[in-house]
């Protein structure tokens, strides 16, 4: 807000504001960003379910400005806001609908497969040569499938092989005709051949996401389906997709400040994870049945995988009725405690699930979680453990939430704009949860690592013993700086491509502080239910409870 | 007034669709004729001509995809022969390996029923526009084919259990409203006794889940074929219908309805508007909460909580009082409520 001068000598108050508005498919987020003793800052954030009237939401903005708005203006913010520039994302409004044929579940057609989803396509139908059904199943099978596009896949870049051309057969004789396009991701020598079996134009051909039995070459398939989702299911301005706003904002963080950058956004039908590396070169990848609303979670055997990472013991049955209200009505609430910890686990397993795609073996700096289940979960250590426990982001890493869903709107802007969008509201984009120092490996019966704090103006903590299956929370408010003096047993890793066991890093605090995690990647879980209930309660009580120094005698 | 709505009528790929854009359809008529496809057979081509299998691309007349007639010309050598396809099908592949051509012969003709009764507006590709003189209600979720029949209420009260032994020879054909959940059993039955479709506020994941599983091994072991729906209106749990919606499906009992199981649909024909639902609850408005503890319960809300209130589970949200059936009074994040409205209230 600014106060200008009248020619009268009475001063007229005017406000600058803007709204960066994500429009979910189940959450629409919004935050105001105005003008403050001449720094653009965050004023106020809120969220409502999409179904909700846009009015709605402006009011509750309204009233969280309230106490802070200069009182001339105080009556008229709700209009303002209404009138206020905005930056808007939204999620597509329905995913590309994809029929695949491969020659192999395990090889060509897990390659297709991977590539489809991670462009933002739902695989609504496969077959293949190995998926036990008889021929004429198979053919029925994709003669009922609604599908937008169809993907051809298999055979070895260097031997062809008649196994795909017999699938591509399948395609032929299944689709009849038609506008819908035919992708082939298969082997090269046989593109020819597979084109002849259908209508000219019809087949576009791009490289084999597995050109032999040991290599897998998924980004150029991924970034052809990319451009052809945008092209046939959501036509216009990409930018203005939540996922691809949020990718191209991840970038630029990770640009400017030269850190390895992973965001992932989990929403109720998409799932985004978006890496970069300290140039801002980026690789997103869009699950559009990724998000809390995924049917993975409510097929046969995803309940059972939800319910075992419980620290409570809930019913297996419960978790499935539970999960699938989740994705009946994704814009509600968890109102109890057991809802709460179902959805949480979701989000957990359906993380693990999108980091295990991933190839982060350089390492994470910086890792933001995004989606209301994450950045805005009750405590800032739920947001903390469901990011360390899915993700397992292996070595030194800082944690953060984007709390506003900003990241999306602003990745939305011009290049240069995203620039000084994100410059200009640094101090306020991301709340900080800390830092996590995470191992890997480890041997029973020997310290997994044994770290010392040494924070500038304060005695230094430590060392601290961890061992493995342990995890230490060590308070590191925000703002405040620590460098740690890391010892690895020779039997851990801290993703490093040498086994260093002495190592120096420096963290940042937040709302969580430090977290030492000696669980291992995956995690591993006692077998046994009231085991495994208990080491998860450990977990989930070490994250939560009030952080104290060590027991162990401080450093000065 | 009798509402409206558009259905799209999805069809398989290869039917000849046997209507035009303005013919009223029946829920039962046929709207198309499709031949399926059937477990393929090889047809020899080139060592019928006494050529090489690798020439079997050259020699073939036509390609993978195609579909062929009795008696067509499949593969000639100029001077040599041909060679004709046995019987009508679809040419899936030519093999280099064995010179040989894979036909899943077609079978006989099956009609496509669309289960809807209305005009037909439209017919695009792969799918056909009806204008449907009905009220649509959408539920949560659903099981099974599209189905059609007269609605039969077959519990007293909305939280109500549909029991097996409720279920008799009078469902036959019918849709059947139960309550608030319907056992693996009681599913069973219905679809022994040859009810058409079930309509229920609630069920329980587990028991939906072994129901399709056990319909699925009957349906390879040659079981009872008849199509039968599933529609979930509120969500999955024991959860009773709302009470206006019940006493809705009382009023329209003995209309005839389609259900669109997979599609989470149901039409009732000739009906009146339905109790419309809107996600952002006012005072005084009639609500339904969808999560427990008080899923499926009604109330009324009677007032709006000022700023953010923690839930039991300790998010802030905006909340509001419901004073539900029971007399019990409790807060409730205004995002787990809808409001219901009666037409007339609208």
């Amino acid at each position: 807000m600014t106060v200008e001068a009248q020619g009268t000598g009475a001063r007229r108050a005017v406000s600058e504001l803007s709204l960066l508005v994500d429009i979910g498919s189940a959450w629409t987020k919004a935050c105001v960003v105005g003008r403050s003793e001449g720094r653009w800052r965050i004023a106020a954030h809120a969220a409502q379910p999409t179904a909700w009237e846009e009015e709605e939401l402006l009011a509750t903005l309204a009233a969280r400005l309230a106490g802070g708005v200069d009182p001339r203006i105080a009556g008229r913010v709700a209009a303002q806001l209404a009138d206020a520039p905005r930056i808007a994302v939204h999620t597509p409004a329905r995913p590309g609908r994809m029929a695949l044929a491969a020659v192999s579940s395990e090889l060509s057609g897990a390659a297709a497969r991977r590539a489809a989803e991670a462009a933002g396509w739902v695989v609504v139908e496969q077959v293949t040569a190995d998926d036990g059904r008889p021929v004429a199943e198979r053919l029925a099978a994709l003669q009922v499938a609604e599908a937008d596009a169809w993907l051809i896949s298999g055979g070895f870049d260097a031997e062809g092989g008649d196994g795909a051309l017999e699938m591509a057969g399948l395609v032929a004789a299944a689709r009849g005709g038609g506008r819908s396009p035919v992708v082939w991701a298969g082997s090269a020598s046989l593109t020819e051949r597979v084109s002849a079996f259908f209508a000219p134009g019809v087949v576009r051909s791009v490289a084999n996401p597995r050109p032999s039995a040991d290599r897998e070459n998924e980004i150029p398939l991924r970034r052809f389906l990319d451009a052809l989702i945008e092209r046939l299911v959501e036509r216009g301005s990409a930018r203005q997709l939540a996922p691809i706003g949020f990718g191209r904002a991840v970038a630029e963080l990770a640009r400017a400040s030269r850190l390895r950058v992973v965001g992932v956004d989990l929403g109720a039908r998409y799932a985004t994870w978006a890496s970069a590396d300290d140039r801002g070169i980026a690789e997103s990848r869009v699950v559009a049945s990724g998000g809390l609303a995924s049917p993975s979670l409510t097929a046969p055997g995803g309940p059972s995988q939800v319910a075992h990472t419980l620290p409570m013991p809930i019913d297996e049955l419960a978790v499935a009725d539970t999960l699938q209200n989740l994705r009946a009505r994704p814009g509600s609430v968890p109102q109890t405690d057991d809802e709460l910890a179902v959805v949480q686990a979701a989000a957990r397993v359906l993380l693990a699930e999108l980091a295990s795609d991933g190839d982060d073996s350089d390492g994470i700096d910086l890792l933001i979680g995004s989606g209301r289940t994450i950045a805005a979960a009750p405590s800032p250590a739920q947001s903390m453990q469901m990011l360390l426990d899915g993700i397992r982001p292996i070595g030194v890493v800082q944690l953060a939430v984007d709390p506003g869903a900003a990241l999306g709107p602003l990745g939305a802007l011009r290049d240069d704009e995203i620039v000084e969008g994100l410059g200009v509201l640094r101090d306020d984009l991301l709340a900080p949860l800390g830092a996590a120092v995470v191992c890997r490996g480890g041997r029973p019966g020997h310290l997994s690592m044994r770290v010392t704090v040494h924070r500038v103006g304060w005695p230094s903590v430590g060392p601290i013993d961890v061992r493995p299956g342990e995890l230490e929370v060590v308070a590191l408010p925000r703002g405040q700086v620590a460098e740690l003096e890391i010892e690895l047993d020779p039997a851990v890793s801290l993703g490093a491509p040498r086994r260093a066991r002495h190592m120096h890093a420096t963290v940042h605090g937040g709302a969580v502080g430090l977290v030492l995690d000696a669980r291992d990647a995956p995690l591993i879980l006692p077998r046994r239910n009231d085991d495994r209930r208990a080491v998860l309660t450990a977990w989930r009580d070490a994250f939560i409870r009030e952080r104290r120094l060590p027991a162990a005698e401080a450093v000065s | 007034m009798i509402e409206a709505s558009v259905h799209r009528i999805r069809l398989p790929r290869g039917t000849a669709v046997r209507v035009r854009v303005g013919a009223e359809i029946r829920p039962d008529e046929v709207i198309g004729l499709r031949r399926g496809a059937m477990s393929p057979v090889r047809v020899p081509l080139t060592q019928a001509l006494q050529r090489q299998p690798d020439e079997v691309e050259q020699l073939a007349t036509v390609r993978p995809g195609e579909r062929v007639e009795a008696d067509q010309t499949l593969a000639v050598v100029e001077g040599h022969g041909s060679v004709v396809a046995p019987l009508a099908g679809l040419v899936l592949s030519l093999s280099r390996r064995d010179g040989t051509l894979l036909l899943a012969p077609l079978g006989a003709e099956e009609p496509v029923i669309g289960h809807v009764r209305g005009k037909v507006r439209a017919i695009e590709e792969g799918s056909l526009l009806v204008e449907v003189p009905a009220a649509r209600l959408r539920g949560v979720g659903g099981s099974g084919e599209a189905v059609h029949g007269e609605l039969v209420v077959g519990v007293g009260s909305p939280a109500d259990e549909l029991r097996a032994g409720a279920i008799d020879t009078g469902a036959t054909g019918r849709i059947l409203v139960g309550g608030s959940r319907a056992s693996a059993e009681s599913l069973t039955r219905a679809r022994a006794m040859g009810v058409a479709g079930i309509v229920l506020g609630g069920i329980l994941d587990k028991e939906l889940r072994d129901f399709e599983a056990i319909q699925r091994r009957r349906a390879r072991a040659g079981g009872p074929s008849g199509a039968f729906g599933i529609l979930l209106v509120e969500g999955f749990g024991k959860v009773g219908i709302d009470p206006q919606l019940f006493s809705w499906f009382r009023t329209h009992a003995g209309r005839v309805a389609s259900l669109f199981g997979a599609d989470s649909l149901l039409y009732v024909y000739d009906a009146a508007p339905l109790p419309k639902r809107r996600s952002l609850a006012r005072v005084g408005d009639s609500v339904i909460a969808h999560k427990r503890p008080f899923q499926g319960r009604g109330g009324v809300l009677v007032a709006l909580l000022d700023q953010l209130h923690a839930t039991h589970s300790g998010i802030p949200s905006r909340m509001g009082l419901v004073r539900f059936e029971d007399g019990r009074l409790a807060p409730v994040p205004l995002a787990n409520l809808e409001a219901t409205i009666l037409a007339d209230r609208r």
